[in-house]
C-alpha cells in the first residue's frame, strides 16, 4: 500500500517564539553571572570579590530586560500582575512559580549588591545565599516550564533543568568575561581584573562545556531512540529545520570549538579566552532557539 | 455487567493509585458514579467530511479566520485504484486530566465539575502556556481583530463543548448540524444516554492515550494514518504545505514562533523578533488606554 | 411528477402511512437538537426565531434563523424537518453571512465607466426603474422577444412570470430550477413520469452510485446514506472518474472511463436478465415492455463490451450486477457524472433501468417516486409565452451571429460569465453594447456577469427573503417557509418587488393589462398568496409561519432520526403507483428503445490526451458562496488532479505548475498528484478562481470595491484573511458542447492535453481564442 496523504488539516501558530528564546537566554546568563558573583562573598573565595559587583550588576541588568520581553509577549500585558494575585496564583503551574522567582530574584540581588557595596560581609553572605538559590531556581524553572508538558516531546525530559542550568553557567561566565574585559579599559589599573583570574574562570567554563556536551549527548540519544514524537523531534526539528541553531550554533560554535580552544596549549591567551567566551555565550542561544521554537514547531501541524 | 458501571468501578480502583488530579480544580469524573461527565463520540463511519460542524462552530462563536475550535482532518489512503478517504473531526478533548489546566498560571482555564474544560477570559493573560501544554493543538490565541469587537480578543480560547447551549438543554452546535450524524454528545456517566450506550457497544479509540490525559472525545473507526502525529506532518500534500507556509507568512505580527519551512530558520527567528518589537508601541498604547481608563474612569 | 403524487399524497399518507409500533427507537434524550438559540456569553435572552429556508442549492433545506437586536446571528436546520432532520450543511450554516457581506451591493448602481471597468455610481430606485422601464417599453413597441431574461436558481418563477406578462418568449436559464439537470430530468420524466426519483437510502441494503457525489452535493440524502451505512450496513459502490468524498467513503470505488456509465448499466442489466435475477413479474406488470423482450434487447450489451469502453473489469461488472440484484432492496442513484455527457439521457435511462428490472421502484429501500408539492404562484397567472426550458449555453453565440436580437438582457441569480462554458466568449458578447444595448442584473453581489451590467438592482439575500418551497427530499411531501423578521439591509429590494415596479412603470396607465399579475403588496404577500393558491397548503399558512414546516407528520427522534408520533415510527407509503399508475402516457414505466451511441468525442481520445472533469465541492455552491469567508477559508484553491503514475510519466511533480490545453486555449494551474483519479482524467473543481465577487473571493483583503459601504466592514476579514491562492476557473477553456437531445452542456466531455508549464507561464494564466469558440459553435449547428 502506498502511504497515506493528509489533504486537509487546521493550521496553528507556534505559541512561543523568539522573545521567549531570548528571555530564556538572558535569564540563564544572569544566573550564570550571579554564580560567579557569589564566589567571593558567599563562598569566600577572596580573589573573586573584586568582580562580584560587576557580575551582580550584569545579572540584574540582564534581568531588567526580561520583564519587557515577558510582559510584552503576553496577549494582555496589563494583566501581568494576575500571575501573582492571590486567588489567581496556581500552585501547580511552573509559570506561576516563575513569576514569583523573576520578581524576587532581582530584588534579592539588589539587596545583596547593596551589602556588597557597603562591604557588609555577614549580610552579603546571607542575602547572597538567598539570591543564589533564587538565581538557580529562576533558571531551573525555565527548563521546567516546558519540561512539564508531556505532549512536547523534545522538551519533556528530566534533563531539561540541567541543560538549562549548565547552559546558564557557561553562558554567564562567557558573558561576564566579555564584560570584564570591556570594563577593564575603564577601571583604574590597580583595580583591573587579572587575566589569571579570567583564565581561571575560563577553565570553569570549560568544565561546564564538557558537562553540557555530555547532557546534549544524552538528549541526542533519547530523541534518536525515542518514541514517535521524540523521533520526529530528532528527525524533523533537530537534524533538519533547526540544524543551524542545534548543530552549528550550539554544538559546534558554542561547545566544541570553545572546548578545543580551552584545552589547547594556548588556552591562557587573551584572544582565545575572549573568543571562546563569545562563542559560548552565543552558542547557548542556539540551544534556546531549538528548545523553544523547535518544540513549538512540531506542535503546529497535528 | 454494564460497561459504564464497569468503567466506573475500575476507575475507582485505579484512582487509588494514580493521582493526576492535582492542579485541575475538579477531579476527573469519567465513570465516577453520582457525577456528570459530558463527552463526545465521533462515529467516523458516518462522517462525510462536509465540515458543516466547522462552519457551525465558527458561526456560533464568531471565531476569527485562521483559528479553529474544531476542524476536520482529511487523508487519502492507498494506491490507485484502491484509494479511500478518511475524515477525522478534531476538537478539544475535554480531558479528565488536562495538562492545559494544570499548567495555567492564573487558573484562567479550569475544569468544570461536569467534565467541561473551560476558559475564564477575564483572567487569561494570554501567556499561551496552555497552548504549549495541550498535546492536541486544541487551543488558540484569539487575534486582536475580530468581527464582533466586544467579544474577547488576545486571550486563549478553545472548544467549550458549547456549555452555553448544553446548560440550556441544547446539543452543541457542531453536533446539532452534523449532517452525517457522526457526532454524538451526552453524559457518558448516565447509562441511559445515547453516548453511554454507544461507548458500551462500539470499539472506540482516543487520541494519544499514552499521555494519560483521558480524553472525553472518543472515535469510532479511528484510522492510524490520520491519527498519527508523525504522519500528520510528513505525509502532507505539497498543497497543504504551501498553504501552511502562506498561513504563517500572512500572520500579522507578534510574539509567535512561526518559521517557514524551506526558508532560513534564522531569518524567521529574526523576523519574529522584529515583528515583536514593532508591536510594542502599539501594545503600549493599548495599555496606556487601559491605565487611563482605570485611573480616570 | 405525477399529479397523483402531488395532490393525493396527504390522503395516502394518512391511510397507507400507518403508524408502526417501534418503541425501541423512541427514548427520552437529555439534550435537544435545536429550536432555540442563545448568545455564547449572554445566555439570559433567547434569540428571536424565524422560519428560514436555505436556498443555496436545489435541496432547499428548511430551518430557523435566530436574531438578536434585529440581526440574524445563527441559522440552523429545523429539528423536526422531515427532509433535513435538523441539519444544515456548511453552506447553509454560513448562508446568513451573505447579509453582512462587506462586498454586498446595497444600493442601485449605474455603470459610469466602460463595461467591465468597475466604475459605478449610486442611483435612486426611481431613476433605476425609469431607465429600465423606458428600455422595456421601447422593446415592447418594436420586438418584444428582444427582451431576454436569464434566470438562474429562481424557483418560484417570478422571472418567467415577468416574461409572460410582457409576452416575451426569450426566457433562458442557466440551470433547471429543481434537483438534477435537463438530461436526468428528461430521462426520468420519459420513463417514470416524474422528473426526480428519490433513492430510499435510509432503508436500502445496496447502493449503486453512478457519477453522483451525493456526500458533497446532496446533503439531505447523504445523511440518510450514513444512517444506512451504519444501521443497515448497506454496501455502496461508486462509479466515478475520481475519488470524490462519496467515492472515497464507498465500500468500492470503481474508477471509470468518462461517459461509459450508461453502457456499464446496460451490461449489468443484461447480466441480471441472463442470470434470471430480474423481477420479471414487476417488469411484465409495470412496464410498457415484457421481460422477454427486454432480455432480448439487452443481449447486445455484454460485460466484455462495457469493459472495453470503460476500462472496468468485465468480471467486476458481472459481480456487481449480481450483488445488486441479490441484495434486496437495492437502489441506483446517478447524477451529473452520467448525464453531463453527450448522450446523457440514454445513460441516465440505462441507470434507471437497473432499478426497474429488479423491481426496486417506489419500494422500501428502492428508487421512489418524488414526493413534493407543486407550489402555485399568486393568481391570476399570465398566459405562458413559452413552454420549454431553453438553456442559456448557446446564447452569446446566437447573439454574436445575429440569430438572436437583444434589446435588454435581464439577469438574475445566474453568473454565465463564470459558470457557463466559453466564459471568455460570454464576456466578449456582454461587453459589446451594440449586441446588447442594456444589461440589467438583479444581484446582491458583483459577479463576473454583473461586471458588464449597465444597471444593477440589488436583490435581497436568502436570510432576508420571503419564500415558500417544497423539494422531493423525503418520503413524505413537505413545504417550508422563510419568514424573515429582520430588516433588509441598505436599499436592497426583493426582486419580485423590483419586477413589479418595472411592470407598473411600463404599464403605468394599466392599458397593457399587465399590472393585474403583479397585484401583490410585497414579497411577504407573494408568499401568502402562493400558499393560498396551493391546494395542499392553503390551511397551513399559520403553521408554516410558526413551525416553518407543513404538514406536521410528527417529530424527529433524535437517536434514530426517524419521524415519530405518539411514540411510534411514522411509516411512509410505498408503491404509490399501484393506485393510479405512473404519470406516463401508458400509465406504466416506459422503457425507451435501448440505444447506445458511443461518445464520439471521448471515443476518439488519444493516449496523450485527458478528459477534463469539473465538479462541485462540498464547501461551495456554484458561484454564490465564494465570498463567504467561512467557506472560502476551507476551500479556495482548485489544483489540477492528476494520476500519480501519469504525472511521473509526464515529469510533473506534486505542486508544480502545469499547462492545461483544450481545443480553444490553455490555462496554467498547479498540479495535485494523487492516487484518486483515473489515469486518463484530470480534474478541476468549480466555485473558485474568481475574477470578481469580493475581497474573500479574490483572497485580497485590500480589494475594496467603490460601492462597498463602510458600515459593512469586517475587521476579521481585513486583519485575518490568511490565504492568497484563489484558484483558476476552468470554464474559459471549456468549449461549448451542447448535447443535441437534452440541450445541456456536456460538461464532462472536454478533452485536454497536459504539460509542465512553459517558460514564462505563471499561475492563473488563461489564454483563449474566441474565434475558436465561435468556430465550435458554428460546427455544432451544422
Ligand atoms: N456542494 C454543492 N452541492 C450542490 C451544488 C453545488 O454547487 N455545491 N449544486 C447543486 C446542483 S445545481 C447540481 S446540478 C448538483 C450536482 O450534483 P453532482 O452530480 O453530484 O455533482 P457534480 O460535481 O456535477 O458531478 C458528480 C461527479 O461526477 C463525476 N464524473 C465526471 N464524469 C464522470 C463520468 O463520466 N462517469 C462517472 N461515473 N462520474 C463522472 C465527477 O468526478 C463528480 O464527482 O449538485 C447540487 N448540490
Ligand atoms: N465547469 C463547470 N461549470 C459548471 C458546472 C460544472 O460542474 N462544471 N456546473 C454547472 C451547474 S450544474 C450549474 S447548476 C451552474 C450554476 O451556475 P449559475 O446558474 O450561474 O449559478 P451560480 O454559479 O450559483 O451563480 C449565481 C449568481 O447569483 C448571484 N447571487 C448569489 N446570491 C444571490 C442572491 O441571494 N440573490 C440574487 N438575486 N443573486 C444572487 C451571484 O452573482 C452568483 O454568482 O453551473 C454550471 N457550471
Ligand atoms: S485537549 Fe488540550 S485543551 Fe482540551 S482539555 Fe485536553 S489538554 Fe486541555
Ligand atoms: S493563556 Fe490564559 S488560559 Fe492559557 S495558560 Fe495563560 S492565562 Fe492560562
Ligand atoms: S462543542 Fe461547541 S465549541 Fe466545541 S467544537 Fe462543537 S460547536 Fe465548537
Ligand atoms: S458535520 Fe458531521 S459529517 Fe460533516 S464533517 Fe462534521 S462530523 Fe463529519
Ligand atoms: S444542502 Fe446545504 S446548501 Fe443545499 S439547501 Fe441544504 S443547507 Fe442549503
Ligand atoms: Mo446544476
Amino acid at each position: 500500500m502506498d502511504e497515506s496523504v493528509i489533504i486537509s488539516n487546521a493550521f496553528h501558530h507556534a505559541p512561543w517564539g523568539t522573545p521567549i528564546t531570548i528571555y530564556f537566554w538572558l535569564v540563564g546568563a544572569s544566573a550564570g553571572s550571579f554564580v560567579i558573583s557569589s564566589f567571593g562573598w558567599v563562598f569566600g573565595i577572596k580573589r573573586y570579590k573584586p568582580l562580584a559587583l560587576t557580575a551582580s550588576v550584569m545579572a540584574i541588568f540582564l534581568l531588567m530586560i526580561v520583564p519587557v520581553l515577558l510582559i510584552w509577549d503576553l496577549g494582555q500585558p496589563w494583566r501581568f500582575f494576575y500571575l501573582m494575585l492571590p486567588g489567581y496564583w496556581h500552585s501547580t503551574a511552573p509559570m506561576a512559580w516563575g513569576s514569583i522567582l523573576i520578581l524576587s530574584y532581582p530584588v534579592s540581588m539588589m539587596v545583596y549588591s547593596v551589602f556588597v557595596i557597603k562591604g557588609n560581609v555577614t549580610w552579603a553572605r546571607i542575602t547572597g545565599i538567598l539570591a543564589i538559590v533564587l538565581a538557580l531556581s529562576t533558571h531551573w524553572y525555565t527548563g521546567v516550564v516546558m519540561e512539564l508538558n508531556p505532549g512536547r516531546f523534545i522538551n519533556h525530559t528530566a534533563l531539561a533543568p540541567l541543560l538549562f542550568l549548565t547552559g546558564a553557567f557557561i553562558s554567564g561566565i562567557g558573558g561576564l568575561l566579555l564584560v570584564l574585559w570591556v570594563q577593564n579599559f575603564f577601571r583604574a589599573a590597580e583595580k583591573r581584573i587579572s587575566w589569571t583570574l579570567m583564565s581561571e574562570m575560563a577553565q570553569y567554563m570549560m568544565y561546564g562545556i564538557v558537562f553540557d556536551i555530555f547532557l546534549l549527548w544524552l538528549e541526542f540519544m533519547q530523541t534518536l531512540y525515542g518514541n514517535e514524537g521524540e523521533y520526529m523531534g530528532h528527525d524533523v526539528v533537530l537534524m533538519n529545520l533547526f540544524s543551524f541553531p542545534y548543530i552549528w550554533l550550539e554544538a559546534v560554535i558554542g561547545l566544541f570549538i570553545p572546548l578545543l580552544l580551552l584545552v589547547s596549549p594556548i588556552k591562557h591567551n587573551k584572544v582565545v579566552i575572549l573568543a571562546a567566551s563569545a562563542m559560548v555565550a552565543f552558542g547557548v542561544y542556539g540551544m534556546r532557539i531549538w528548545w523553544v521554537m523547535g518544540g513549538q514547531f512540531i506542535q503546529t501541524f497535528y | 455487567m454494564n460497561r459504564v458501571r464497569f468503567m466506573a468501578e475500575t476507575h475507582n480502583n485505579e484512582s487509588k493509585h494514580h493521582h493526576r488530579d492535582y492542579g485541575i480544580q475538579t477531579p476527573g469524573t469519567k465513570g465516577v458514579p453520582g457525577t456528570k461527565r459530558y463527552a463526545m463520540a465521533i462515529d467516523l463511519r458516518k462522517c462525510i467530511g462536509c465540515m458543516s460542524c466547522v462552519v457551525a462552530c465558527k458561526a456560533e462563536f464568531g471565531t476569527p479566520l485562521g483559528v479553529w475550535r474544531t476542524w476536520v482532518k482529511t487523508a487519502d489512503k492507498g494506491a490507485y485504484p484502491n484509494t479511500t478517504r478518511v475524515f477525522m473531526p478534531r476538537l478539544c478533548n475535554h480531558c479528565d486530566y488536562p495538562i492545559c489546566v494544570r499548567n495555567c498560571p492564573t487558573q484562567a482555564t479550569y475544569k468544570h465539575e461536569d467534565g467541561f474544560v473551560l476558559q475564564r477570559y477575564n483572567r487569561c493573560i494570554g501567556c499561551r502556556t496552555c497552548i504549549v501544554a495541550c498535546p492536541y493543538n486544541a487551543r488558540h490565541l484569539v487575534p486582536e481583530k475580530r468581527t464582533d469587537g466586544n467579544l474577547p480578543t488576545l486571550v486563549v480560547d478553545k472548544c467549550t463543548f458549547c456549555i452555553h447551549r448544553v446548560k440550556k438543554g441544547l446539543l452543541p452546535s457542531c453536533v446539532q448540524t452534523c449532517v452525517g450524524g457522526a457526532r454524538i454528545f451526552g453524559d457518558m456517566n448516565d447509562p441511559e444516554s445515547e453516548i453511554a450506550k454507544l461507548l458500551a457497544k462500539e470499539k472506540v479509540t482516543v487520541l494519544k492515550p499514552s499521555l494519560g490525559t483521558e480524553p472525553a472525545v472518543f472515535y469510532i473507526g479511528g484510522d492510524f494514518e490520520i491519527m498519527s502525529e508523525n504522519k500528520s506532518y510528513s505525509n502532507r500534500t505539497t498543497q497543504l504545505k504551501e498553504e501552511f507556509n502562506t498561513f504563517k507568512r500572512q500572520h500579522p505580527g507578534d510574539a509567535f514562533g512561526d518559521i517557514v519551512e524551506g526558508e532560513s530558520t534564522m531569518y524567521w527567528v529574526k523576523k519574529n523578533m522584529v515583528d515583536f518589537v514593532a508591536e510594542i508601541p502599539h501594545k503600549a498604547s493599548g495599555v496606556g488606554k487601559i491605565i487611563k481608563k482605570l485611573i480616570f474612569g | 411528477m405525477s399529479d397523483y403524487n402531488r395532490r393525493d399524497f396527504l390522503k395516502v399518507g394518512a391511510t397507507a402511512g400507518a403508524v408502526a409500533a417501534c418503541p425501541s427507537v423512541v427514548q427520552a434524550m437529555e439534550l435537544k437538537l435545536g429550536g432555540a438559540d442563545f448568545h455564547q456569553l449572554r445566555t439570559f435572552h433567547e434569540r428571536e426565531k424565524a422560519p428560514y429556508l436555505c436556498t443555496l442549492c436545489p435541496y432547499v433545506c428548511g430551518g430557523f434563523s435566530y436574531a438578536e437586536k434585529g440581526e440574524v446571528m445563527k441559522a440552523e436546520g429545523n429539528p423536526d424537518h422531515i427532509a433535513t432532520r435538523g441539519k444544515f450543511c456548511g453552506k447553509g450554516q454560513a448562508s446568513l453571512f451573505s447579509a453582512s457581506d462587506p462586498d454586498r451591493i446595497l444600493s442601485p448602481l449605474k455603470r459610469i465607466g466602460a463595461r467591465g471597468e468597475g466604475k459605478w455610481a449610486e442611483i435612486s430606485w426611481e431613476e433605476a426603474i425609469a431607465t429600465v422601464a423606458e428600455s422595456v417599453s421601447g422593446a415592447l413597441n418594436s420586438d418584444v422577444n428582444s427582451i431576454v431574461f436569464n434566470e438562474g436558481a429562481f424557483r418560484e418563477g417570478a422571472g418567467a412570470r415577468f416574461m409572460d406578462t410582457l409576452g416575451s418568449s426569450s426566457l433562458i436559464r442557466s440551470r433547471t430550477p429543481s434537483i438534477g439537470n435537463n438530461a436526468k430530468q428528461t430521462a426520468l420524466k420519459n420513463m417514470l413520469g416524474a422528473d426526480f426519483a428519490y433513492p430510499d437510502l435510509e432503508h436500502t441494503r445496496y447502493v449503486l452510485n453512478f457519477g453522483s457525489n451525493i456526500m458533497e452535493t446532496g446533503m439531505p440524502l447523504a445523511s440518510r446514506l450514513t444512517d444506512g451505512m451504519v444501521n443497515n450496513r448497506l454496501k455502496i459502490v461508486t462509479f466515478d472518474v475520481r475519488l470524490s468524498h462519496t467515492a472515497g467513503r464507498s465500500d468500492e470505488w470503481i474508477p471509470v472511463f468518462p461517459g461509459s456509465d450508461g453502457l456499464i448499466a446496460l451490461a449489468m442489466a443484461n447480466v441480471i436478465m441472463q442470470e434470471g435475477m430480474a423481477d420479471t413479474a414487476f417488469i411484465d406488470a409495470w412496464t410498457n415492455t415484457t421481460s422477454a423482450d427486454l432480455a432480448e434487447q439487452l443481449k447486445a450489451y455484454t460485460p466484455a463490451m462495457a469493459a472495453k469502453a470503460s476500462g472496468v473489469d468485465a468480471a467486476d461488472i458481472r459481480r456487481i450486477a449480481i450483488e445488486f440484484a441479490r441484495w434486496k432492496p437495492a437502489v441506483v442513484f446517478s447524477q451529473n457524472g452520467v448525464s453531463s455527457h453527450a448522450g446523457g439521457i440514454d445513460a441516465e435511462s440505462a441507470c434507471t433501468l437497473l432499478s426497474v428490472i429488479t423491481g426496486n421502484i417506489d419500494s422500501e429501500g428502492g428508487l421512489c417516486l418524488p414526493r413534493a408539492f407543486d407550489i402555485a404562484m399568486p393568481q391570476p397567472v399570465p398566459e405562458k409565452a413559452t413552454d420549454s426550458v431553453t438553456l442559456n449555453v448557446t446564447f452569446p453565440f446566437d447573439v454574436k451571429t445575429g440569430v438572436k436580437k437583444v434589446s435588454v438582457l435581464f439577469n438574475h441569480m445566474s453568473n454565465p460569465a463564470y459558470s457557463s462554458p466559453a466564459t471568455s466568449f460570454w464576456r466578449e458578447v456582454l461587453k459589446d453594447k451594440k449586441l446588447i444595448p442594456l444589461i440589467v442584473d438583479f444581484t446582491p453581489f458583483m459577479s463576473e456577469t454583473s461586471e458588464y451590467a449597465d444597471i444593477i438592482l440589488p436583490d435581497v439575500v436568502g436570510i432576508e427573503r420571503h419564500d415558500v418551497a417544497s423539494s422531493p427530499t423525503a418520503l413524505l411531501p413537505w413545504a417550508s417557509m422563510s419568514m424573515p423578521k429582520v430588516a433588509v439591509r441598505g436599499a436592497a429590494k426583493d426582486v419580485r418587488e423590483t419586477l413589479k415596479a418595472i411592470i407598473e412603470a411600463v404599464d403605468a396607465d394599466g392599458s397593457r393589462g399587465m399590472t393585474q399579475y403583479w397585484a401583490f403588496a410585497d414579497a411577504e404577500d407573494w408568499v401568502k398568496q402562493s400558499v393560498a393558491a396551493t391546494p395542499e397548503l392553503k390551511d397551513g399558512y399559520k403553521k408554516l409561519k410558526k413551525k416553518g414546516l407543513w404538514p406536521l407528520y410528527g417529530t424527529i427522534d433524535l437517536n434514530s432520526r426517524k419521524i415519530v408520533k405518539d411514540g411510534a415510527v411514522v411509516k411512509a407509503p410505498y408503491g404509490t403507483y399501484q393506485a393510479a399508475g405512473f404519470a406516463t402516457a401508458s400509465g406504466k414505466i416506459e422503457v425507451p428503445t435501448l440505444a447506445w451511441q458511443p461518445n464520439t468525442r471521448l471515443a476518439a481520445i488519444k493516449d496523450s490526451e485527458f478528459v477534463l472533469s469539473t465538479y462541485k465541492v462540498s464547501y461551495h455552491s456554484g458561484s454564490k458562496t465564494t465570498n463567504l469567508k467561512l467557506l472560502s477559508e476551507m476551500w479556495h484553491s482548485n489544483p489540477l488532479w492528476i494520476n500519480k503514475e501519469v504525472a511521473k510519466r509526464l515529469g510533473i511533480a506534486d505542486g508544480a505548475l502545469v499547462r492545461v490545453t483544450s481545443e480553444v486555449g490553455h490555462l496554467v494551474t498547479k498540479a495535485w498528484v494523487t492516487h484518486g483519479i483515473h489515469p486518463q482524467v484530470v480534474g478541476i473543481s468549480t466555485s473558485v478562481g474568481r475574477s470578481s465577487y469580493g475581497r474573500v473571493a479574490l483572497a485580497d483583503p485590500t480589494a475594496i470595491a467603490t460601492f462597498a459601504k463602510e458600515e459593512q466592514r469586517d475587521a476579521d476579514l481585513e486583519a485575518n484573511l490568511w490565504w492568497r491562492d484563489l484558484g483558476t476557473n476552468p470554464n474559459d477553456i471549456i468549449p461549448l458542447a451542447v448535447d443535441p437531445v437534452s440541450g445541456i452542456q456536456a460538461w464532462n466531455d472536454t478533452v485536454v492535453s497536459i504539460a509542465p508549464a512553459k517558460e514564462g507561464d505563471t499561475y492563473g494564466d488563461v489564454r483563449v481564442d474566441n474565434v475558436k469558440h465561435l468556430a465550435i459553435y458554428k460546427k455544432s449547428i451544422g
